[in-house]
Formats: structure tokens, C-alpha cells, sequence
């Protein structure tokens, strides 16, 4: 692996904004493929940070920052990666449900699926059902992602999945769930396609869900 | 046996009549719960952090404790439409539904110190204002024969802090900013302080200080940082508050998992551990751990049992519990949060019912 590719590993994990601006710069300038600095350099990073989140070893601050660094990088990027073949991994759109405004755990994932190659839309807290189902009409999402982190705002999932229903789409689209109080019963009992306990196997439900 | 006795027996290790109980509700559950015990509604609602608890409920309820409270959470719930507190910090509701009716949410919007020089011109409200305190005073007047009173300055450190601030820009603020962190967290430090120490003066018997620093599965810091930011003014609270008076007992309250910072609690002289989500820590393996130093409060579940589970499945979790984290004394039970308006009637009086039919003497 080229040395900056390993810079840009470590300083994304670190969460160190100026140097990831400077080693992708710095990477693109020297030729370096574009998919080798986002593959090898950003995404293995977040991958690895996610890791450590998973495993109790990095909290939210860490992760926070390590995002950061990397939505940095990617902006860098983003010009570069029309002409490259570098393919995104799906689009998401991603929001707290109607009556919920707890955000951290959304925000994480959105982070993290942006860290793996996906597209977000992000459509904020207290999203009502219209607005999921605007997203994937409108916007072509293929993934809908739903956050609640309320017993009481928990059957705003469902009313979002019906109303995917009522107008004909639930079929182009998958739908994801998490959130404290959600679990993997919960998501069979209101027809969620997947779930996951934390925003690191958020990435990987994602990309299972894209495979089918 | 008095109510005040009761609490304190239970916070001495020693087995009182039955365990103590505390429950706060959202103001929209309270507003079904007064309907359905035919009370005129007309006492104030005074119970902070967005709670809709008025004294007629709770005594009628037959509840140990009388909360009254000093600070930031009070801000929660002040209007219907948005508002700007006295901190100014901007507010907004959300409205949820329920099979119960529909409900409605105060949430931070506009955070006063997001910007980072802010913090240079910023002046708190002032905690030395006489009138902050009346309530108070006539709580420990009216009930302190009674009841056991606690004074409530949560949001103690982090949350108000994070409000001014706004909840993302603080977490970053402790990695990458750790001295505009320590700054922003005095603010809210300073102003609890003097309010608890007041309330301490006046003859409360327990200061509940609260700081969500635990998620479902994993604490949202490190326990490093939390080391470092935290501990060392917590330390500080509670020991001048003890200073004041030794008896005083000081509650603190964080959601979710708080078991790797434990015993740095113990070590600087916490008594009580709220609210203790069984879904995030067992209780029977915090009780075995930790029950011969540390006091419980809360543990009953409401993100499934409370609103999902049958009124049998509450009176087997309130027994369980009773078995375990309140063996022998040592917990104030309640649920871990507000009610919740999902909640089913039958299953908030299979908690009280069994809570104040279960005997010590009997389990
Ligand atoms: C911080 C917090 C708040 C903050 C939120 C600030 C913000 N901007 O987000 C404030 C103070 C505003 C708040 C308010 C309230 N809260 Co609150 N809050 C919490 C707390 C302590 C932590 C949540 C958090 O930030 N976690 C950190 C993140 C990283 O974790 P996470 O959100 O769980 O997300 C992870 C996973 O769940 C997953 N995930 C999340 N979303 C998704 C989505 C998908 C698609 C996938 C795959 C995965 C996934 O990945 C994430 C990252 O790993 C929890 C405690 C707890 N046990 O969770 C209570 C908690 C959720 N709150 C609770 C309550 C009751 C409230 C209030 C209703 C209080 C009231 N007024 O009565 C209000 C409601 C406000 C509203 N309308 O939403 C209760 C809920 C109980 C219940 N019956 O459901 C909890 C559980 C606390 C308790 N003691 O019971 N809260």
C-alpha cells in the first residue's frame, strides 16, 4: 500500500481533519487511483472504527470526529469520482421518525454507510411517513433507514412501511430499522426487511439488503 | 410506617415494610391517570425534566418521596409552541400518537454557545434568586414530616452544558476542544452547585444530580473521559453538599450502561444510582457487585415491559426485582423513566398494586 494511502488510514481513525485534507490532496496530485484512496485509505478506516465501536474499545466522540475526517476527504474527492470507476454502493435515505428527535444514533449511521461508499439522503428528525415515501419516489432510494428511539414514536415505523405500501413502492425499496428500544423481533413483526444493534452492522445489514 | 422512614430504612440497608417507590409521569399520562382516579387536577405541576407529576398525584398515589426542583431541567415543557428559556436556549414540541391519544415532546432547537466564541459574552441566570427556592420552602415545611424530600438540580453538568451547545458539537468539544469543554460545563456546574447547596442548607434529604452519559448497549464517552471531565466536579458536588451536612444523600441519574464507571461512583461517595434500565445492566449482578456500597432507584423496564408486556409480566418484573436489586433493602423502585402515554392503564396499577402489596416480610 502506497505510504500517503496508510496516512490517510491512520488520520481519518484519529480524526485529524487538516492532515486527511492535505494527504488526499496530496494523494490525487501524485496520480494515486482515486479508488485505492477512497477504498484503502477512507472506507477500510471508518470500517475500522466502526469495528472498534462495536467492540466497546471507541465511543461517540471518537467515532464523531473519525467521520468527520473522512466527509472531508470524500468532499476532496467527490469531483474526481464521476470519471473513476468507482460505483456507489446504493442510495439510503436515512431520518429519525415522526414525533422522535433523538439524532445521534441516525447521524452515526448515516455516517458510517456514507464511510462505506453509499449515498444518503438525510431527512432529519421527526420525519413524518410523506416525507420516506417522497425520498424514495422522488430521489430513487433503495434503502429507506429508519431510526426511533421511543417505545411511543415506534409505530411511526410502521405507519412509514404502510404508507410505502399504500403507494405502491414498498416492492423498489428495502427498509431497514435500529434505535434503542427496536429489535430484530420487532422488525419481522412490522415487515422490516432488516435490522441492526449498532451503526458499524448497520453497514453490513445495508450491503446484505443490496445483495438480495 | 412513615413514608420518610421508610426511605431512609431503605437507604440504610435495612429492611423497611415494604420497598419505597417513586414514579414520574409525562403530563400527558398524568393527565389519563388523574381521570381515572378522580382527582380535580388543579394542583401545579412542578416535577422538572419534562415530568407531569403534581404533589395530589403523588400522595395520592401513596409515593415515598416529594421531588422539588432548582435548575436548567425546569426549562422542559414551559410552552406549547417554541420558546426561548431564561438560558437561552430555544425550544420546540414534536408530536406523537399513541393508542392512548396523542402527545407531545419539548425539544432543544437553538443552542446559544454553538458558536465558538460565544462562550466570552455568555451570562447564566442567576441561581441566588429568592424565588427559585419558595417551592421548596413550603415542600419541606408542609411534607418534611412525612415525606422524604429531595432537592433536583439534574442536567447537572453535561446536558445543560450540551444544550447550550448543541449535543454533536459537545462530543466533538471533548476530543478536539477539551478546554472549551471544561469551560462550557462550568457554566452549568456553578449554577447546580449553588442550587443544591442551598436546598442542602434549607433541610432537603436527598440531592438528585442527573448527566446521561450511557446509551442502550455502551456508555456515549469513555470511561477515560468521563475521568477526566467528570469525576473530578462530581467529587466536588458531593462532598460540599456533605460538608454541609452529613446525612444528606445524593442521587445520581444517567440512562443506559454506566457499569464501568461504578465504582469510581462508590469512590466518591455516591449513595444512590438512578435509574438503572435492566435492558442495558442486569440488576441482580449490579446488586451482587456493588449493593453492600451503593443504593438503587428505578429498574422497572419501559421500553417493552411497561408498554408492551401483560400486567402479569409487570408484577413478575416488580417481584423479581424485589428479589434481587432490593434484597435487603437498598432501592427506592420505580420505572426507569417518565411513564410514557403507551403505557396501558392495567399495567401502571399492576406496578403500584404490586409494589405496595408485597410485604418484605413476605418475599
Ligand atoms: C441522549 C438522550 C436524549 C436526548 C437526545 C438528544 C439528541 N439530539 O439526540 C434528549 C435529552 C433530547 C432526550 C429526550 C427524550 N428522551 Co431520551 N434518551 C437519550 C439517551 C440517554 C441516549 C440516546 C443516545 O444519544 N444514544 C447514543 C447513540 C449513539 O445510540 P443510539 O441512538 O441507540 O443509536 C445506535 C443504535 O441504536 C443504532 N441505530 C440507531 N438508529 C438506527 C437506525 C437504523 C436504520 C439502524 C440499522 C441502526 C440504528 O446505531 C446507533 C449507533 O451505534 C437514551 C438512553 C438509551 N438507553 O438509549 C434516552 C431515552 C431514549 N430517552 C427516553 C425518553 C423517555 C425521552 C423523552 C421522551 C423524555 C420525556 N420528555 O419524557 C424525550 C423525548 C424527546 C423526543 N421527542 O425525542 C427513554 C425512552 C424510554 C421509552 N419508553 O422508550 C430513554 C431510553 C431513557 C430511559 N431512561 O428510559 N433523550
Amino acid at each position: 500500500m502506497e505510504p500517503i494511502i496508510k496516512e490517510i488510514h491512520t488520520n481519518v481513525m484519529e480524526g485529524n481533519v487538516t492532515s486527511v485534507k492535505a494527504n488526499v490532496q496530496a494523494a490525487i496530485d501524485a496520480g494515486i487511483p482515486v479508488s485505492d484512496i477512497l477504498n484503502d485509505g477512507m472506507i477500510a478506516a471508518m470500517a475500522e472504527v466502526g469495528h472498534l465501536f462495536e467492540e466497546g474499545e471507541c465511543f461517540v466522540p471518537e467515532m464523531l470526529i473519525a467521520a468527520r475526517a473522512m466527509q472531508t476527504g470524500l468532499a476532496l474527492l467527490k469531483p474526481h469520482l464521476k470519471n473513476a470507476e468507482v460505483v456507489s454502493a446504493g442510495k439510503v435515505v436515512v431520518g429519525t421518525v415522526k414525533g422522535d428527535l433523538h439524532d445521534i444514533g441516525k447521524n452515526l449511521v448515516a455516517m458510517m454507510l456514507e464511510g462505506a461508499g453509499f449515498e444518503i439522503i438525510d431527512l432529519g428528525t421527526d420525519v413524518p411517513a410523506e416525507k420516506f415515501v417522497e425520498a424514495v419516489r422522488n430521489q430513487g432510494a433503495q434503502i429507506v433507514a429508519m431510526s426511533a428511539l421511543l417505545t411511543t414514536t415506534m409505530p411511526s415505523i410502521k405507519n412509514t412501511i404502510d404508507a410505502l405500501n399504500a403507494a405502491g413502492l414498498r416492492g423498489q425499496v428495502k427498509v431497514m430499522i435500529g434505535g434503542a428500544p427496536v429489535t430484530q423481533n420487532y422488525a419481522n413483526q412490522v415487515g422490516a426487511d432488516g435490522f441492526a444493534p449498532d451503526a458499524s452492522r448497520a453497514v453490513a445489514t445495508a450491503k446484505e439488503l443490496m445483495a438480495t | 410506617m412513615k413514608p420518610r422512614d421508610r426511605v431512609l430504612m431503605a437507604l440504610n440497608h435495612e429492611v423497611p415494610d415494604r420497598c419505597p417507590m417513586q414514579v414520574s409521569f409525562t403530563p400527558e399520562f398524568a393527565a389519563r391517570l388523574e381521570k381515572d382516579m378522580n382527582l380535580g387536577g388543579e394542583d401545579k405541576i412542578h416535577n422538572p425534566h419534562g415530568g407531569g407529576n403534581t404533589y395530589e398525584l403523588e400522595r395520592s398515589l401513596g409515593q415515598d418521596l416529594l421531588l422539588t426542583s432548582v435548575g436548567w431541567a425546569n426549562s422542559y415543557y414551559q410552552e406549547a409552541k417554541e420558546y426561548v428559556d431564561e438560558w437561552g436556549i430555544g425550544w420546540r414540541s414534536a408530536e406523537y400518537e399513541t393508542p392512548f391519544g396523542v402527545g407531545r415532546y419539548t425539544e432543544m432547537n437553538i443552542h446559544p454557545l454553538a458558536e465558538d466564541n460565544a462562550i466570552e459574552h455568555y451570562q447564566a441566570p442567576d441561581p441566588n434568586r429568592p424565588e427559585l427556592y419558595r417551592e421548596a420552602e413550603w415542600m419541606l415545611k408542609t411534607f418534611k414530616d412525612e415525606y422524604w424530600i429531595v432537592g433536583v438540580t439534574v442536567t447537572t453538568m453535561f446536558e445543560t452544558a450540551w444544550a447550550l451547545r448543541g449535543y454533536e458539537r459537545m462530543l466533538i468539544d471533548f476530543a478536539l476542544k477539551p478546554d472549551l469543554a471544561e469551560r462550557l460545563l462550568e457554566i452549568p456546574y456553578q449554577y447546580h452547585l449553588t442550587a443544591a447547596k442551598k436546598l442542602t442548607q434549607m433541610g432537603v434529604d436527598m440531592i438528585w444530580i442527573g448527566d446521561d452519559i450511557g446509551a442502550q448497549h455502551a456508555m456515549i464517552i469513555s470511561p477515560k473521559m468521563w475521568r477526566k471531565f467528570f469525576k473530578p466536579r462530581m467529587a466536588n458536588f458531593i462532598s460540599e453538599l456533605k460538608s454541609i451536612n452529613p446525612q444528606v444523600k445524593v442521587a445520581y441519574h444517567s440512562d443506559g450502561v454506566v457499569n464501568p464507571i461504578i465504582p469510581d461512583l462508590i469512590e466518591i461517595g455516591l449513595d444512590v444510582l438512578n435509574p438503572i434500565q435492566p435492558a442495558s445492566m442486569d440488576p441482580a449482578k449490579l446488586k451482587q457487585e456493588f449493593g453492600d456500597k451503593l443504593c438503587f432507584w428505578g429498574s422497572i423496564d419501559e421500553q417493552h415491559t411497561l408498554p408492551f408486556g401483560s400486567a402479569d409480566d409487570v408484577k413478575t418484573e416488580v417481584q423479581t426485582r424485589l428479589n434481587t436489586l432490593g434484597k435487603k433493602g437498598g432501592l427506592i423502585i420505580g420505572p426507569t423513566h417518565h411513564v410514557q402515554l403507551d403505557t396501558p392503564m392495567e399495567n401502571f396499577w399492576a406496578m403500584v398494586n404490586t409494589i405496595q402489596q408485597t410485604p418484605y416480610s413476605t418475599l
